[in-house]
C-alpha cells in the first residue's frame, strides 16, 4: 500500500473523529467536560482553567500558538520558544518534576508530557491537582494534542483553526511531491557523528516528516528510535545526511559536519561526496508542536534543491 | 545461649551497663532527629518562614498550597528519609556483622541488583506495551527483590549449611548478572533512560503517607529482630570457631540475618530506588564512635543513618532549586569525607 495515501488517510479520518467529537459544544457552556488524556487517564476540567502550568516546550510552544500565553504561569527550563515563553517563571526541569514549585503557583491546569516516566504525575494528582498528560507520536496526534488543548482551556473553534491550517500546509507538501516516484527519492539518513547513533526508525516522527517531504528514511525498516551501527549506513549509502541538533553555533555547526565526514569508511557516501550535510535546528523535528510542520517545509525544500541538481 | 547467671554474661561481654546507655542513645537520637527533621522542613524551593510551618504544623493546615507542601511533601519525605536511612545502617551493620567484611553493604547480597532489575524492565516495557506501569514500579523492584534473594539462597545452600563464603560469593555473582541485564536495558531503551538511571541513583521525591504505612512497620520490626540478635554478633565477631564454642550456631544466625535483612531492604528499596554509600559506611562511623558491641552499634547506626540521610535529602532539593540532584550523589559527596576524617582521627589517636 501506498504510504503516503495511507498517512493521508489516516490524518484525515483522525481529524473527523477530532472535529465530531469535539462539535456541538459551545465553548462557554461545556464545562465541567471529562477529557481522556494520552496516558489513557480520566480528568473531569471543572471550570475554564485560569492559571495553566505547562511540563514540557511541545504543551508550551501549542499554548502560545492558540494565544493562551496570558494564562501560563509556569514552564520548563526547556520551554525556549517563543522567545517570550523564557519571561514565565520556570519550574526547574521535566524529571522528576520539582512538585514543591508546581504546587506553589496553584495552577488549574498542568499540562505534563511523558508521563511514562515520571512518577510525580500519580503524586500531583493525588494531591487533587488536575493534570493532562499530553504525548503525541505522530504528526496527527500531535495536531489532535492542539485540538485536545484548546478544547480543555475553552477554546475549541481555535484549536480547530489552528490544525485546519497546518493540515493545509502539510497537504501542500505532499501534492507537491506527489508525482515523483519511489526510486527517485532521495536516501536520508539522521544521526550524528557521537559514538552511538540513535536514528529514527518507523513510529517515529521523525520518519513520518522525511516521508511526508517526499525523501526514504534509511532506518524506515526499523521500529522506534534505534542505535543502529556505522555499517548500516554505509551499506545504505545516503544521498542527504541530517544532523539534528540543539546548538545552530556556527562553530559547532562545522564541527559537527566534520565529524560525519571522519567517521571512518564514510568519505565514499554519497551525501559527503556531495556535501550534502544539513544541520536543522532539532525543535523543528522532535518537538511535538506546531512547528513540526516548518520542519516538514524545511525537509522539503532541502529534498527538493538535491533532486533538482 | 548457655550463660549460667547474668553476671557471668554481661562480665563476659564488658557492658553492665548497656542497657541504660541504650536507652540513653535512642532517646538522645530520637530527640536529634526531630530537632534536625525540623531544621529540614524549613528548606525547599519555596520559601517558608518557621514560624508559618509551625503555625501549618499546630493547626494541621491542608487546604492550602503552603500546607500541602508541607503536610503532604516535605514531611512524607522527610519520614521516609529517616525510615530509610534507618534501614540502610542498621542492615549494613548487620551484614558487615554476619560476613566478617568491612566491605559489606546492604546491597552486597543482590538484594538491590533485584529490585534495580525488577523497577527498570517494567521501566523498560511499558513504552512498548503501551502500559502504564509507573504507579505499579514498587511491586515490580520487589518481586526483582525476591527473585534475587531466593537466587543468592539457592547458590549458596550447601545441604543446610550457607557457608559465609558462599553466600558473598553468590550475592556477588547475581549483583553482577542483574547489573549486566540492566545495563543492557539501559542501552537499548531511549526514553526511559533518565528515569531508570534516576531510580539507580534513589529518588525520595514521590514519599507520600501511603507508601510510609507501607514499610514502617517492617523496618521496625526487622530492626528490633536485628538489635536482638547484637550477642550472637559480637560472638561471630571473635571468629567462626570461637562463636561456635560460645555455643553459636553461625550458619542460623546468618540465614537469619540475610532474610530480615534482605527482606527489609527489598521492602524500601522498591519505593526509594539505589541510595547508596549510608549502608556502607554508617555503621562504620557508628562502630568509631561507640565501639564495636552491636548492642548499641546497631541502634546507633539506625539512628545515625536517619539524621545522615535526612541531611542528605534536605541538600539534595535544595542545593540546585528548582531542579533536584539525585541523593545518591549528596550521600556519597558528603559521607566519604566524614568517613575518611573519623578513619585518621582514629588512627591517630590509636597510634596505628
Amino acid at each position: 500500500m501506498n504510504k503516503r495515501i495511507f498517512i493521508s488517510f489516516t490524518i484525515l479520518s483522525i481529524f473527523f473523529i477530532t472535529v465530531l467529537s469535539v462539535c456541538g459544544k459551545s465553548s462557554d457552556g461545556i464545562y465541567p467536560i471529562t477529557l481522556v488524556d494520552d496516558l489513557g487517564s480520566e480528568v473531569i476540567i471543572e471550570k475554564k482553567p485560569g492559571k495553566i502550568v505547562s511540563t514540557a516546550p511541545s504543551n508550551t510552544e501549542i499554548i502560545f500558538a492558540l494565544g493562551l500565553e496570558d494564562k501560563l504561569i509556569g514552564r520548563s527550563d526547556f520551554c525556549n520558544y517563543p522567545p517570550d515563553a523564557e519571561k514565565i517563571e520556570s519550574i526547574g526541569v521535566m524529571t522528576p518534576l520539582n512538585l514543591e514549585k508546581i504546587i506553589s503557583l496553584e495552577p488549574d491546569l498542568i499540562l505534563a508530557y511523558g508521563g511514562f516516566g515520571t512518577k510525580d504525575i500519580p503524586k500531583i494528582r493525588e494531591l487533587g491537582f488536575k493534570v493532562l498528560v499530553i504525548e503525541a507520536e505522530s504528526i496527527t496526534e500531535m495536531l489532535h494534542s492542539i485540538e485536545f488543548i484548546a478544547t480543555a482551556c475553552g477554546i475549541p473553534e481555535k484549536g480547530r483553526e489552528l490544525t485546519t491550517s497546518l493540515e493545509e500546509r502539510i497537504n501542500t507538501v505532499i501534492s507537491l511531491h506527489s508525482d515523483i516516484p519511489d526510486i527517485e527519492k532521495p536516501k536520508v539518513f539522521t544521526g550524528s557523528g557521537f559514538e552511538t547513533i540513535w536514528s529514527p526508525g518507523s513510529g517515529t516522527i521523525f520518519d513520518e516528516l522525511v516521508t511526508l517531504a517526499g525523501g526514504k528514511n534509511i532506518t524506515e525498516n526499523q521500529q522506534g528510535w534505534v542505535p543502529i551501527s556505522s555499517e548500516l549506513v554505509i551499506e545504505t549509502q545516503p544521498d542527504i545526511i541530517i544532523i539534528p541538533t540543539g546548538s545552530m553555533n556556527p562553530e559547532e555547526v562545522t564541527k559537527m559536519k566534520n565529524d560525519i565526514i571522519k567517521r571512518p569508511g564514510w568519505s565514499g557516501l554519497p551525501a559527503v561526496k556531495n556535501n550534502h550535510i544539513f544541520v536543522v535546528n532539532e525543535d523543528l523535528l522532535y518537538r511535538e508542536g506546531p512547528r513540526l510542520v516548518e520542519g516538514l517545509e524545511l525537509l522539503y525544500e532541502i529534498f527538493h534543491k538535491i533532486r533538482k541538481e | 545461649m548457655k550463660f549460667s547467671t547474668k553476671s557471668e554474661k554481661s562480665n563476659l561481654y564488658g557492658y553492665s551497663n548497656w542497657r541504660y546507655k541504650a536507652i540513653l542513645i535512642v532517646v538522645v537520637g530520637f530527640l536529634a532527629i526531630l530537632v534536625i527533621g525540623f531544621i529540614g522542613l524549613n528548606f525547599g524551593t519555596i520559601a517558608i518562614q518557621p514560624k508559618k510551618i509551625l503555625s501549618i504544623l499546630w493547626h494541621h493546615k491542608t487546604d492550602d498550597s503552603l500546607g500541602l507542601i508541607i503536610w503532604e511533601l516535605r514531611i512524607p519525605r522527610l519520614i521516609m528519609a529517616m525510615l530509610t536511612g534507618m534501614t540502610l545502617a542498621s542492615v549494613g551493620g548487620g551484614f558487615q556483622g554476619i560476613l566478617r567484611n568491612p566491605l559489606a553493604d546492604p546491597y552486597i547480597l543482590g538484594v538491590s541488583a533485584g529490585a534495580a532489575l525488577g523497577a527498570c524492565s517494567a521501566l523498560a516495557v511499558q513504552y512498548t506495551a503501551g502500559l502504564y506501569l509507573v504507579p505499579f514500579l514498587p511491586v515490580f523492584a520487589l518481586m526483582g527483590a525476591f527473585v534475587a534473594i531466593s537466587l543468592v539462597y539457592l547458590l549458596s545452600r550447601k545441604k543446610s549449611h550457607l557457608p559465609m563464603s558462599d553466600l558473598l560469593l553468590a550475592g556477588v555473582a547475581v549483583n553482577f548478572f542483574f547489573s549486566a541485564i540492566i545495563t543492557l536495558l539501559l542501552a537499548i531503551s531511549r526514553r526511559e533512560t533518565r528515569s531508570m538511571l534516576f531510580w539507580l541513583m534513589g529518588d525520595l521525591s514521590t514519599s507520600s503517607w501511603n507508601n510510609i504505612y507501607w514499610i514502617s512497620l517492617p523496618v521496625f520490626l526487622g530492626i528490633i529482630l536485628l538489635v536482638s540478635s547484637s550477642l550472637e554478633l559480637n560472638a561471630i565477631a571473635l571468629g567462626e570457631e570461637e562463636a561456635l564454642h560460645l555455643g553459636i550456631q553461625t550458619e542460623k544466625l546468618r540465614l537469619k540475618i540475610f532474610f530480615i535483612g534482605s527482606t527489609m531492604i527489598a521492602i524500601v528499596v522498591s519505593f526509594t530506588g539505589l541510595i547508596g554509600f549510608v549502608g556502607l559506611v554508617i555503621p562504620h562511623i557508628a562502630r568509631l564512635l561507640v565501639g564495636p558491641d552491636h548492642r548499641i552499634m546497631l541502634p546507633v547506626s539506625a539512628l545515625s543513618g536517619s539524621i545522615f540521610l535526612i541531611i542528605c535529602d534536605t541538600i539534595a532539593r535544595t542545593i540546585i532549586a528548582p531542579t533536584e540532584v539525585p541523593i545518591g550523589v549528596i550521600t556519597a559527596l558528603i559521607g566519604s569525607p566524614i568517613f575518611i576524617h573519623l578513619l585518621k582521627r582514629r588512627n591517630e589517636n590509636n597510634g596505628y
